[in-house]
């Protein structure tokens, strides 16, 4: 086996063969991450309409389902529509914490099982638990961490109270988010992207509110898809077949 | 790929594929496909072409600091609780997989798409240990069902219809499945999500690594890669080296123009970032997270001619547009990667011996290097790499001799006129309807599938005098 020592020395090696070959450099990093970030924030601040429209044209385009509610009490009536839509029995959210609302009272009234994440659960029976009920659960409900108007994508961290699978393993996926939550462009997600790295605890860019960031981030760009089959276009193969985004109008 | 179709010669296998007529029709409109879905993304797209710029740029900067960002990428991902591995060769990598599936008593492993498990033949090691390796993309899942071998990097499986895969599916699965997409694409999540809850491990590529933070990025569409780096309670990622890049910043420009050159998707479905195993609080993932870093001769070609290869992202877009690959598909080639840029990473890996008939599998046309989101000079690299077939004497020798008696013919200008006179009068006999066809000899290697123009009446130079 190859130690790191002697596999780097190789590379190191060949790499000293080519001084000044290419003078190009990498893209330059914003000097101050955590400070462009809140530039972008402040800026959308003031341009979110036009993000949010761009975002449901994009969204709607990959075949994502677009609602808008007024504010955070309508919610549950519009995830409750929803798995009416599809005759769901069972959901899986995230844990009322992080999503910022708790729909799982409205939700229970209308004859739906809900079982919502909790924080800090982390121990193996709990794991295999939550793995079942999400499962066997049609609709997972998330927030989103940021909504990208360019491509019409959700981008979700793990973290406590956010479990992966919520927004994998059912049929349906429902993120909701709110007006601070809109980028336009991807160069604004790598500078969001640089200022979490900076900032573990994602306090400046305005993610995750305190909670304790998870190893994972997914951008979700409408359903599950597959041309595997004659180029054939065919929708939830793995994960979601639905994806809908609920936007909050309310600050 | 299997030696015995390696044993047939590359001629043989093109002419095989020429005379599949379903192949045929099926390369057709794939690549068709692809390549106004390409077009259309770009289309709509300005900024992507200094994006394009900006791409190869970083790549040619990390490169030529490769080892520094090696290290900041080993010492982040060991940072966040995960563990680097170092491979130089597919040997070693295949020994490293093995033995953490020994010591930790894995039985099955998923694994989401990845070339780079492919060029390494990983599955065929696990088997041979007794452990079930199960493909979990889709094309990948059929082909591995079928015993056969991807055969476009991005769309493993365009060459069976949706009757071969009902028909696989029926006898493999034990059912009876109609031949549409859909039904069986059903039947594959229903099969395969199973083997997602079930399965020890998740086997993973890469299609980026960021040095700064440690993360390791997959781009998919079905969700395998999230349900692989979800599920089990292993995951082991398996990178070449050249995929390491400096930042989040440098990450984005990749994946504005990686999708749009394989799918013409704006983002793919998923884009799932990894960094190191589950975190404290962290209800789900992966309790170990081993990064494989494999060489495999990729460190030879630092300074060497097929340096641009390693720039490659693996997004098909040059097999698409290839008139060669559209015309025989990926298995003809017989390696790991197909296609234009397939033919220099095979020498990069195989080493020149391997790509003895592969260099000439091209036309030059430079169509591929038209439409590479990097701007891989792949061309120049073909030439230069027959260049080093005649060098060291690994071309023909009826080649090696046609072509040094062209140079010197070539170089002198009595040389080529006396040629021009002999070449009239000899090729008299082989000229029909305006064409040179059926020569003798080795030239009738040739003329049996292509015809040339003649010897022109009167020559440029001939013409030229008496315009002066």
């Amino acid at each position: 086996m190859t130690g790191r020592a002697e596999f780097i020395e190789r590379i190191r090696r060949e790499v000293s063969k080519t001084p000044g070959l290419f003078g190009a450099s990498p893209a330059p990093r914003p000097a101050d991450p955590a400070a462009a970030a809140e530039t972008v924030r402040r800026e959308l601040a003031e341009r979110w309409p036009e993000a949010l429209e761009r975002f449901r044209a994009e969204f709607e385009r990959v075949a994502g389902v677009f609602h808008r509610v007024p504010d955070l009490a309508a919610v549950p009536a519009a995830i409750g529509a929803i798995a009416r839509g599809h005759g769901a029995k069972r959901l899986v959210t995230w844990d009322p914490v992080a999503l910022g609302f708790d729909a799982a009272p409205e939700l229970t009234r209308g004859g739906l099982e809900v079982v919502a994440a909790r924080a800090g659960e982390e121990d193996e029976a709990a794991r295999l638990r939550h793995r079942e009920q999400a499962a066997r659960a049609q609709i997972g409900v998330t927030g989103a961490d940021f909504a990208l108007g360019e491509t019409g994508t959700l981008i979700l961290l793990s973290g406590s109270g956010r479990p992966r699978s919520t927004s994998l393993l059912p049929d349906v996926h429902v993120a909701v988010f709110r007006r601070d939550r809109l980028l336009e462009t991807l160069e604004q997600v790598g500078i969001m992207l640089e200022a979490l790295h900076v900032d573990p605890d994602h306090t400046m860019s305005g993610a995750m509110s305190g909670a304790m960031p998870g190893a994972m981030i997914n951008f979700i760009t409408g359903p599950s898809r597959t041309a595997d089959i004659e180029l054939t276009l065919t929708r939830g193969v793995h994960g979601p077949k639905e994806v809908h985004a609920v936007f909050v109008e309310a600050p | 790929m299997s030696d015995a179709l390696l044993r047939t010669p590359f001629p043989e296998r093109a002419g095989a594929a020429l005379k599949d007529t379903f192949l045929q029709e099926a390369l057709k409109i794939a690549t068709t496909k692809f390549i106004d879905l390409r077009k259309q993304s770009f289309a709509g797209f300005p900024q992507g072409e200094a994006l394009r710029d900006r791409a190869r740029a970083i790549k040619e900067a990390t490169l030529q600091h490769l080892d520094v960002h090696l290290e900041r990428l080993a010492d982040n991902v060991e940072r966040l609780g995960g563990r680097v591995h170092w491979a130089s060769t597919a040997e070693e990598a295949r020994e490293m997989v093995l033995r953490l599936c020994r010591d930790r008593g894995v039985r099955m492993a998923v694994k989401s798409k990845s070339m780079a498990t492919e060029e390494i033949d990983l599955n065929e090691a696990l088997e041979h240990a007794g452990i079930t390796p199960i493909e979990t993309d889709l094309g990948e899942y059929i082909i591995q069902l079928a015993h056969e071998k991807p055969s476009h990097i991005i769309a493993p499986a365009i060459h069976k219809t949706k009757g071969q895969v009902a028909e696989l599916f029926s006898r493999e699965l034990r059912g009876e499945f109609p031949a549409d997409p859909e039904v069986l694409t059903a039947v594959a999540r229903k099969a395969l999500r199973e083997k997602f809850l079930q399965a020890d491990m998740g086997i993973t590529g890469a299609n980026f690594a960021v040095a700064d933070t440690g993360t390791v990025v997959l781009v998919t569409n079905e969700g395998n890669g999230r349900m692989v780096t979800s599920l089990p309670r292993i995951h082991v990622a398996l990178m070449g080296v050249e995929k390491v890049i400096p930042s989040m910043t440098d990450l984005v420009v990749f994946l504005a123009i990686l999708a749009r050159s394989a799918t013409g998707q704006k983002l793919s479905s998923y884009t799932t970032l990894v960094r190191g195993p589950r975190r404290a609080g962290e209800l789900e993932g992966p309790e170990e997270f081993h990064l494989i870093l494999l060489d495999n001769g990729r460190s030879r070609q630092i300074a060497s001619t097929l340096r641009e290869a390693l720039y490659c992202l693996r997004c098909g877009a040059c097999l698409n547009v290839c008139p060669v690959y559209r015309q025989i598909g990926g298995h003809a080639y017989g390696y790991t990667y197909p296609g234009p840029i397939g033919i220099l990473l095979t020498a990069m890996l195989k080493g020149n011996e391997s790509v003895r008939e592969l260099a000439h599998a091209s036309s030059l046309c430079g169509a591929c290097k038209d439409v590479c989101p990097v701007r891989i000079d792949i061309p120049r690299m073909l030439v230069e790499l027959r260049e080093h077939l005649d060098r060291e004497k690994i071309a023909p020798w009826t080649e090696r001799v046609v072509f040094k008696a062209l140079r010197r013919l070539l170089l002198s200008p009595t040389a080529y006129r006396v040629s021009a006179t002999v070449g009239r009068w000899v090729q008299r006999p082989f000229v029909r309807q305006g064409r040179l066809r059926g020569l003798p000899l080795v030239f009738g290697k040739w003329t049996k599938t292509r015809d040339l123009p003649p010897v022109a009446a009167r020559t440029f130079r001939e013409r030229w005098k008496e315009l002066q």
